[in-house]
């Protein structure tokens, strides 16, 4: 059996936190938790405290969406897990496909699987600002990785631990999903999405309003346009830095 | 009547002179007093040491201005613009490097003082 571990990351996530945490429970007892939180403000930490198996990581000062993950790909690293599911804490991702995800990079059909938003079975109907650029996106994303991918933005993904050294060395600041595939294509690994049912999220609100999402755009298109003359390395084993 | 072809007007000689001066005081204070890192330090001595220069010797501005074929303020004025402009690029580089470091050193404070509360906890029911 492969050594799986979830990352949440988390930033004042505590109207929706203990159900996930709960629903990780009933759908993967097998995979440990870790929940990041992010320099929350609200009580979400007192919440995962009453999940004794669940492991907190606390950051002193908020770090954004990427700096929190990468907490998660070092904390996966050095406790030598095999396998990362990356999971929201807002109840959009649903915990019991986290098994076929995780059976997906078991059997090494990809380094990172994707679970995808758009492929035909699903239900997830976003708007349609955020669809039009979401699709450019991937577009992009899959120009220059190929492979079909159709949700790069998507933050329900597993991963090898292939991925995770390269992750725990480079991870975008903030909006990393699309970018983080770039990095990997470029690093010689290989991905692939699997469709699944998202839910609504349960609560709380996006953080993408809309002069973010132009930010959004051009900031991920310029990133992955330099990311592709650039070379990246490897977090080599075990060994702490 | 300002005649380039002569020199540079005293008064701006001196005003040149006397704010380069002043410069080079500033900056040694600061870096003396420790507000200052020498490697930064470097970019401004640099400055006044060509703001000196150019109040001590006023014939090299005018050779370069009639070179760029513009007036010697015209060309002082333009000096000093690009050199801001580098200055800004090199700050933002280094705002840049230190986001890193302070995002990798956040990291590490997090996993160690979970690490730190398990021991801990492991400890505690050890006894």
């Amino acid at each position: 059996m492969p050594r799986v571990l979830i990352i949440v990351p988390a930033y004042n996530e505590s109207a929706t936190i203990a159900d996930v945490l709960q629903s990780l429970k009933d759908h993967a007892p097998e995979c440990d938790v870790v929940v990041i939180d992010d320099g929350s403000t609200d009580h979400t930490s007192e919440i995962v405290a009453r999940f004794p198996a669940v492991q907190l990581v606390r950051l002193p000062i908020n770090l954004g969406i990427g700096g929190a993950m990468q907490t998660g790909y070092k904390y996966a690293i050095r406790h030598g897990y095999d396998i990362a599911v990356q999971c929201d804490a807002d109840g959009q991702h649903p915990a019991s496909e986290i098994p076929r995800l995780v059976s997906f990079v078991q059997e090494g059909k990809a380094d990172i699987v994707i679970g995808s938003r758009y492929v035909a079975e699903s239900q997830y109907r976003p708007s349609f600002g955020r669809r039009v650029g979401k699709s450019l996106l991937s577009r992009l994303v899959d120009a220059v990785v190929g492979g079909g991918l159709t949700d790069t933005t998507s933050g329900f993904r597993a991963m090898n631990r292939a991925v995770l050294s390269v992750f725990a060395q480079t991870y975008p600041d903030d909006y990393p999903e699309a970018e983080a595939l770039v990095i990997l294509h470029k690093s010689g690994l290989k991905a692939a999405e699997v469709p699944v049912e998202m839910s609504p999220r349960l609560g709380g609100a996006t953080s993408i309003t809309p002069h973010r999402a132009v930010y959004y755009m051009i900031k991920v298109a310029l990133a992955i346009f330099i990311d592709i003359f650039r070379t990246f390395t490897r977090a080599s084993g075990d060994a702490r830095p | 009547m300002m005649n380039s072809a002569a020199g540079l007007e005293w008064t701006h000689r001196l005003g040149l002179f006397a704010l380069s001066l002043i410069l080079l005081v500033l900056v040694l204070e600061l870096v003396r007093r420790g507000l200052l890192k020498e490697r930064y330090a470097l970019l401004w001595l640099f400055t006044s040491a060509m703001g000196l220069f150019v109040g001590i010797f006023p014939g090299s501005i005018v050779l370069l201005s009639h070179l760029f074929k513009l007036q010697y303020l015209s060309l002082l004025f333009l000096i000093s613009f690009l050199f801001l402009m580098g200055l800004v690029l090199s700050f933002t580089v280094v705002i840049s490097r230190l986001s890193e470091k302070n995002r990798a050193l956040t990291q590490e404070i997090a996993l160690l003082s979970h690490a730190l509360r398990r021991l801990e906890r492991e400890h505690d029911r050890g006894e």
